[in-house]
């Protein structure tokens, strides 16, 4: 359908829900498309093109909530969902919280989400890039004879947003990606390194042969990798293994999990739960962020919230609902596609840079630096950590020899307090992000 | 005709009558509380409103627009659902979604190479449009053999009585609301209670240009229960979930009230565990859900794309030995009530039984068509797709290591100091390197062949090959899990099942903070 026309029915929908008994309304079309080629040597293994549409309605009526979402726009389909969700409303539990946001979008600056020059890229100039990095990959090292694919792909949103105080605001963001996991051979060992660069504006963009190098050398640091024995020693993580975990350590921020006791920073809030070197900032308002966009999932505008202020806990992150539970201002937090209710989750979510460079390592005498997690171990409910782990053993400042096979481990409240260390090195390249942390101690498991 | 699998004839009838009757009475509450499409598609039978949109002969027209370029192959796959959800939290049912997405994705292909098309609009030009672009793919121009789809029969992997979806939204509610009660409940010290409930009719239509049209009607539902205990300012969180590819009857069989109060004293219990241990040492990991470590350890591994790419560390090994002579490993798309079941996989291959490891030998490897055809191997029926907007990718179904021959208490005996993993979490694989992970959420010491203290959560490591081997016992209690289990790849998620009899590792390294 196009664009236009889509736009005029879910406004339609929403004064029919409206005038059908909803006392307020919103809704959330997303149309979007997508170019992704993948690329594995030298050939085209996958072109996809797309475009979605899709339509998310939520009801209010005597503060029940109920909400529907589809793809088909036909009317009378519409009709017909939009009646049977408001009969449903009735179902849920009324509740205070259940109503449209306040504190709704104005308009502000020029967030720079939209670069123009995405809408001219062609599959062609796709093709060329993923190529271009795919050839470097190949040219660094005799040991790189494969690679698992190269991707790079472009994708442009719009967002139109209405409820039944607000009349429809829409903005549009586009993404461009690029990266590439080859794959390097010793003898029977293989180990795969994966670089992955996405911006807002083309120009931002990693060049092709620098994003095929640096996942060269991250495949090939690997190899020959091994366990190390068990031990308690400082563990520094490399900034994109921080920002893996600054991921994870979201959860206990959100406010919903705050209310219900399901984080281990729950009844923190102004006391000192990390270390004076660190600051924790969301950012819905970044020039160029990923994760920057005008208005959330719920119309609140977007706004810069600092929550962690040199270690000490200042604030939480909110949807509506969770701000008018805790009396406080909504931080723009409700994200949400077409097809989910808004959820609290991070907007441009760093680890604000510190001062050192490469001391990190330079200063650890005996440690581990991390530079991959993986797995399913961080629980910021009960505030346990334990995860996968692969990086370099480090002796006397210098990285000695590659390691996996091993665990990290420890508390998140004591971890946390225990960051001696904080990096200069924040970049972008996803919507959270972080510098290198080093942990003054944590537990290694190790398989010896 | 295909005979409609999800319920009987007589069941069907009585449905469509108390459908009808209600709407004829003024849509009385228990027909308004229902999901307005689900109701409709009922009625109307599997699959209905995509036939009337695609049938035999539009299909094969957009099939042949699809390869009118040229290409080896091209498929059509349409596909909507019927969604419900329900949150409770804080005691109360916070929201109801209905959701109602449909479209449809057209595939062509030419060797190695994929092109990818689909739109949100069910129409014959939109898919058109589909086909044209998908065939982007290929440069050259060579075929134009006419394509003649037939439908197909399928044999359903079994019966469902009464589906599920087709309870009543205000019943949904009250399981809900009594699992709530129980938790609160079993022990003062919960304080929180999050309970989610999802269920969904799936209707799919799949044509591809050797011939094949089908359509089937899938259901899935799922409730998780997620209690969390608080006391002198530790906390811990339990889990219960129910479900699967049930049908309404499945919640008076099995006690809601009874695995929420589970769930709880479970949170309650990890108040007072200790901390895990560091460091490698014999593990017995659980029944049922542990089997999540087949999925991550072999599972992945075995999938045909990384197999012909060579990325996997198991490609070329078929014949040869993999694990310990005491394992085999069964993926089975036609395990009952299996979340990870279906008679049909999504580029139309019928669901089976593949035995992947026979007694520590590799045997087969799970797979979809193209990679099938790369390699000169059957599709093993694996081809799996998150929806229509996703290309299909060589996917688990229900994947388990089979029974063995030891009496599951009997694989404690002799370990003087190790850890029993009881409830397993997510885990995740490296295929290429074969390093893999997966969380426990609750574990026990093993000492002198007995359990003793608890232990809070960790993750234990391991790789692949050496971990297979290393397996030294097998009980004869196989269990399936069909509550849980959603496995992602390549940002596709998919339903699947795990299983597994209590199995003892000779050793693992367990990530806990204690040395």
């Amino acid at each position: 359908m196009p664009r236009q026309l889509a736009i005029d029915l879910a406004e339609k929908i929403r004064i029919q829900a409206e005038r059908s008994g909803a006392q307020e309304a919103e809704t959330y079309l997303e149309s979007s498309t997508t170019t992704e080629v993948r690329l594995r040597q030298g050939q085209i293994e996958l072109l996809q093109q797309s475009a979605v549409q899709g339509l998310g309605l939520r009801v209010f009526r005597d503060r029940h909530m109920g909400f529907l979402y589809t793809t088909d726009l036909r009317d009378s389909v519409l009709t017909e969902l939009v009646n049977r969700t408001l009969a449903l409303t009735n179902q849920a539990t009324a509740r205070d919280e259940n109503r449209i946001a306040e504190n709704l979008s104005v308009s502000q600056s020029d967030l720079e989400i939209n670069d123009p020059a995405l809408g001219q890229l062609r599959t062609e100039d796709l093709v060329t890039m993923a190529r271009a990095a795919e050839q470097s990959a190949f040219a660094q090292d005799g040991r790189i004879q494969t690679t698992r694919d190269v991707r790079c792909g472009v994708s442009v949103a719009e967002i139109a947003f209405s409820n039944t105080y607000i009349a429809r605001q829409t903005y549009k963001a586009g993404v461009v990606w690029l990266s590439a996991t080859p794959i390097a051979t010793a003898g029977t060992q293989k180990r795969e390194g994966t670089y992955i660069d996405r911006k807002r504006f083309l120009s931002d963009l990693a060049r092709p042969e620098q994003v095929g190098q640096l996942a060269v050398s991250r495949a090939l640091t690997r190899l020959g990798a091994a366990t190390v024995p068990s031990a308690r020693v400082p563990v520094v993580l490399s900034a994109e293994a921080a920002s893996t975990f600054l991921r994870g350590l979201f959860q206990a921020f959100s406010a919903l999990n705050v209310i219900e006791q399901r984080s281990f920073l729950s009844g923190k809030l102004g006391q000192q739960i990390a270390s004076p070197l660190l600051t924790i900032i969301d950012d819905g308002t970044m020039r160029r962020g990923l994760g920057s966009g005008y208005f959330d999932g719920e119309g609140v505008q977007s706004r810069r919230s600092v929550v962690v202020d040199r270690g000490v806990l200042r604030q939480y992150l909110h949807s509506g609902e969770t701000a008018r539970h805790m009396n406080t201002t909504p931080t723009g937090n409700g994200l949400r596609s077409y097809d989910t209710l808004p959820t609290i989750g991070p907007t441009n979510f760093y680890i604000d840079a510190g001062s050192k460079t490469h001391e990190l390592v330079e200063e650890t005498s005996n440690g581990l630096y991390v530079t991959g997690l993986a797995g399913f171990g961080m629980d910021t409910v009960s505030g346990e950590y334990s995860q996968q782990v692969d990086g370099q053993w480090i002796e006397k400042g210098v990285l000695t020899k590659p390691v996996e096979g091993v665990t990290i481990a420890g508390r998140l409240d004591e971890m946390l307090l225990g960051i001696d260390a904080v990096g200069r090195d924040l970049e972008f390249r996803d919507n959270v992000a972080s510098p290198a942390i080093r942990f003054k101690e944590l537990t290694v498991g190790g398989g010896v | 005709m295909v005979p409609d699998r999800s319920m009987s004839r007589r069941d069907f009838l009585r449905k469509s009558a108390l459908i009808s009757g209600a709407l004829a009475a003024g849509l009385p509450e228990a027909v308004s509380l229902l999901h307005p499409r689900v109701a409709q598609a009922a009625i109307m039978g599997i699959g209905q409103e995509l036939q009337d949109v695609l049938n035999e002969e539009t299909v094969n027209r957009i099939l042949q627009e699809a390869l009118a370029r040229g290409g080896d192959a091209a498929d059509l796959f349409a596909e909507q659902r019927f969604r419900t959800s329900v949150v409770l939290d804080a005691g109360k049912i916070d929201s109801v979604t209905y959701g109602y997405p449909r479209g449809a994705g057209v595939r062509v292909v030419l060797r190695n190479q994929t092109g990818y098309a689909f739109s949100d609009e069910l129409s014959y030009s939109s898919l058109l449009d589909a086909a044209r672009v998908a065939s982007g793919i290929v440069e050259t121009q060579s075929r134009t053999s006419p394509i003649d789809v037939t439908r197909r029969t399928l044999e359903p992997p079994f019966t469902l009585a009464s589906p599920e979806p087709l309870m009543v939204e205000a019943t949904k509610l009250q399981i809900l609301q009594r699992m709530d009660a129980a938790a609160r409940a079993a022990d003062p010290r919960i304080v929180s209670v999050r309970i989610e409930y999802t269920d969904e009719a799936r209707d799919v239509l799949i044509g591809t240009s050797e011939g094949i049209y089908v359509l089937d009607r899938q259901y899935l539902t799922s409730i998780s229960c997620s209690p969390t205990a608080q006391a002198g300012g530790k906390r811990g969180s339990g889990l219960a979930t129910l479900g699967g590819r049930v049908d309404a009857g499945y919640f008076a069989r099995v006690s809601p009230e009874d695995l929420a109060k589970a769930a709880a004293l479970q949170a309650v219990r990890l108040l007072e565990a200790g901390s895990a241990p560091a460091g490698p040492m014999p593990v017995v990991v659980a029944p049922g859900w542990g089997g999540v470590l087949i999925h991550e350890s072999l599972g992945h591994a075995l999938e045909a794309d990384g197999i012909r790419r060579g990325t996997s560390l198991l490609s070329g090994l078929a014949g040869t030995r993999v694990a310990s002579p005491l394992v085999s490993v069964v993926d089975d798309a036609r395990w009952p009530n299996g979340r990870g079941s279906y008679a049909v996989d999504d580029e139309g291959t019928q669901g089976q039984k593949t035995v992947v490891v026979d007694g520590g030998v590799l045997r087969s490897y799970l797979i979809d068509k193209q990679n099938g055809w790369l390699l000169t191997l059957k599709s093993t029926g694996n081809g799996r797709r998150m929806s229509y907007r996703n290309w299909p990718l060589p996917r688990m179904s229900n994947t388990y290591i089979d029974a063995g021959g030891s009496d599951p208490a009997s694989l404690l005996n002799g370990i003087t100091k190790g850890f029993y993993a009881a409830e397993l979490g997510g885990g995740s694989v490296e295929t290429t390197s074969g390093n893999f992970n997966f969380a426990v959420r609750e574990g026990y010491w093993i000492e002198n062949g007995k359990l003793t203290r608890p232990v809070r959560g960790a993750v234990l490591i391991g790789n692949s090959l050496q971990t297979m081997q290393r397996i030294e016992g097998i009980g004869t209690d196989l269990r399936v899990e069909q509550t849980r289990g959603a496995c992602g790849k390549d940002g596709q998620m998919v339903p699947v099942g795990v299983g597994q009899p209590t199995v003892r590792f000779s050793s693992m390294t367990v990530g806990g903070p204690s040395i």
